[in-house]
């Protein structure tokens, strides 16, 4: 059992009778940096609060370093939480807080005091630990919740939307720090998140949530480049997704019949069979949007065999990005940025043009 | 334009108010300092004197007005609130932590914790005297009989307010604590109970006043011995002489002086959760 924390099968019934995990499944090596991403009441937290001992499992077996832990009361485990809103205790100092967990364990009084000064000096709150934290900052305050949180040593740390309270900049430089510090440590984080952009810039895998069940568990990379489902494709990155119906295989890719003609695609896994209905996923980096004037030869072979044709309604240069608003024949509209120099005065407000994608970089989802 | 005649009518209404609050309150303190052993509760004030305040303490010459019957009385009836209070405090954080999870029968368990405040006083002293005598069999005194009513009596308020107060107490610094390997019991007490302390407060002060000029159910409840509320009717069927008066400035003066101590606790405990507001705030 190499694994720091399992899920298998872990499900979640509340009394009403509302299911708000369904059959969770995930194996988290040592030192992995998870996120758990998805919609607000997608199970994400529950999920975490189960792992934390603070929700009851109503199915499935949690394992923490190969044993089951269904049944130990939170203070039992070796988990560690961070809040959004840093559920510091307000009535003690910044030391004194984080000094609780090492005063209940029963450590000599010198040994945690050492302790305590080196996580404080570690997150840089040696300067206020004598200060009650009402009077820091959000980002000074969530800093105290990972000195209290990590100076207990913990196994296991699960962070509940860590950075949400936070503004802009500071979640950028807390998000960086988190990293380091992860790596630093060496221990598993669990992280629960919305915001797609925190999630794809800590984790070493994603699990994307939806409706209590796991939408698909990959590294950022591949969940932004091979989403597996049309939940993840909408959910992560900017996607257009085009529908149609699988024709057979032709030189290796797909065809899939769709409303803008046939188009290929790569297959994820097995390939389909001729008659599926299937849905190709098109992120807007794999796109090249050319004048229509540009023959059609060359734009296939330059460019991407698969072209659609699609009318400009909007150009916008932002520094060196130029964002690009299109509608496709069916109406649809979609818009992509791309480096303001690969489009100079090629393209122009109103006219007529073509998207052009290599069937490698789209992704088909049978459905 | 509204204010024109809203604000003097408001006005009207406080000063009334007001007048009705503490008008007696005056009357007593001004008729308290009635010149003695002559001088009756009445006006006018024939002349001032400390007269009936020295009287209380036994300082005046032997006259026909006896002492006040108090001593032993107000005794009893600090130790029973003070009983009471411990007590009700204690069983009103207990029970309404317990509400913090909806558990089976649980609006039935409020509604039977809540009717103790709303039975009929004079009912409930006199169903327990009858239970103490008939069924029972044992004797009624203030610290049993009378103690188990106050106590049914102001248990729910100290429910209530520890209610209220744990309804908007953020449970996520318990979850914090519990994460960090510290359990529930030490918890409790070491960040649990010192958050909601204000809380605690207001529902020992409830209880202990509540349980201090507790009248009709003691009046059955308590048997021979007198607490205070029912030593001063007492002297009422006799006949009444400015001591009780100056009797009553002093008990009010306790109960603020009372006051005060809790008013700085809480000011210091407000103190502490309006920071802790401001943290949420700028979550």
């Amino acid at each position: 059992m190499a694994y720091d924390l399992q899920l298998s099968h872990i499900g979640k019934v509340y009394e009403n009778g509302t299911p708000a995990v369904i059959d969770f499944n995930l194996d988290v090596d040592k030192g992995e940096f998870i996120a758990f991403l998805g919609p607000s009441g997608c199970g994400k937290t529950t999920t975490l609060r189960m792992i934390a001992g603070f929700e009851s499992i109503t199915s499935g077996d949690l394992m923490i370093r190969g044993k089951r832990v269904n049944d130990l009361q939170p203070e039992k485990r070796p988990t560690s939480m961070i809040f959004q809103n840093y559920a510091l205790f307000p009535h003690m100092t910044v030391r004194q807080n984080v000094m609780f967990g090492l005063e209940v364990k029963g450590l000599a009084v010198a040994e945690a005091n050492r302790k305590v000064d080196r996580i404080l000096d570690k997150l840089g709150l040696s300067e206020v630990a004598d200060v009650r934290p009402t009077r820091l900052s959000g980002g000074q305050r969530q800093r105290i919740a990972l000195a209290r949180s990590l100076v207990v040593e913990p196994d296991i740390l699960l962070l509940d939307e860590p950075l949400g309270a936070l503004d802009a900049n500071l979640r950028k430089s807390i998000q960086n720090e988190l990293k380091l510090l992860q790596r630093d440590l060496g221990i598993t984080f669990v992280f629960v998140t919305h915001a797609q952009s925190e999630a794809l810039a800590l984790s070493d895998r994603i699990v994307v949530m939806n409706a209590g069940r796991v939408e698909q568990i990959s590294p950022p990379r591949e969940l932004y480049t091979r989403p597996q489902s049309i939940f993840v494709a909408r959910f992560i990155g900017a996607n257009t997704l085009i529908s149609g119906t699988v024709r057979g295989t032709q030189d290796g890719h797909v065809a899939v019949e769709t409303a803008f003609g046939t188009l290929m695609s790569e297959p994820a896994g097995v390939t389909p069979a001729a008659g599926a209905a299937a849905t190709i996923v098109l992120p807007a980096e794999a796109m090249h949007v050319l004048p229509a004037t540009m023959p059609a030869a060359e734009v296939r072979a330059q460019h991407g065999i698969n072209t659609v044709p699609c009318k400009i309604t909007r150009l916008q240069l932002v520094g060196h990005i130029l964002q690009i608003g299109m509608v496709l024949p069916n109406g649809e509209a979609i818009s992509l940025e791309g480096h303001a120099d690969k489009y100079r005065d090629t393209l122009t407000t109103g006219s007529d043009a073509v998207v052009a994608w290599n069937p490698t970089d789209a992704t088909l989802i049978v459905s | 334009m509204e204010s024109r005649i809203l604000k003097p009518a408001l006005g009207l209404y406080v000063a009334l108010f007001v007048l009705f609050l503490y008008g007696p309150f005056v009357v007593l303190t001004i008729i308290s300092f009635q010149q003695g052993p002559e001088g009756g509760p009445q006006f006018p004030i024939i002349e001032w004197s400390t007269y009936w305040y020295r009287h209380i303490f036994g300082l005046t010459p032997p006259s026909r007005i006896a002492p006040l019957p108090f001593g032993e009385a107000l005794l009893r009836s600090m130790a029973l609130a003070l009983m009471t209070m411990v007590v009700s405090t204690v069983l009103g954080v207990m029970s309404a932590q317990a509400f913090r999870r909806k558990f089976k029968g649980s609006s039935f368990v409020f509604y039977l914790i809540v009717l103790g405040m709303m039975v009929p006083g004079v009912l409930t002293g006199l169903g327990t005297s009858l239970l103490a005598n008939n069924v029972i069999g044992i004797e009624r005194h203030w610290y049993t009989t009378a103690f188990a009513t106050h106590v049914a009596y102001t248990f729910p308020f100290a429910f209530l307010v520890m209610l209220a107060i744990l309804n908007r107490f953020d449970s996520s610094v318990e979850e914090a604590a519990w994460s960090l390997g510290v359990d529930p019991w030490t918890t409790f007490r070491k960040v649990t109970f010192p958050l909601i302390f204000p809380g605690v407060l207001s529902a020992m002060l409830f209880a202990f006043t509540l349980s201090l000029d507790e009248f009709p159910r003691t009046l059955f409840a308590s048997g021979r011995d007198q607490t205070l509320p029912l030593a001063i009717y007492g002297t009422f069927s006799v006949e009444i002489h400015p001591n009780i008066f100056a009797f009553g400035v002093l008990t009010t003066l306790f109960s603020f002086a009372l006051l005060s101590v809790y008013g700085i606790l809480m000011a210091m405990s407000v103190r502490r959760a309006k920071k802790m507001a401001m943290q949420e705030d700028i979550v």
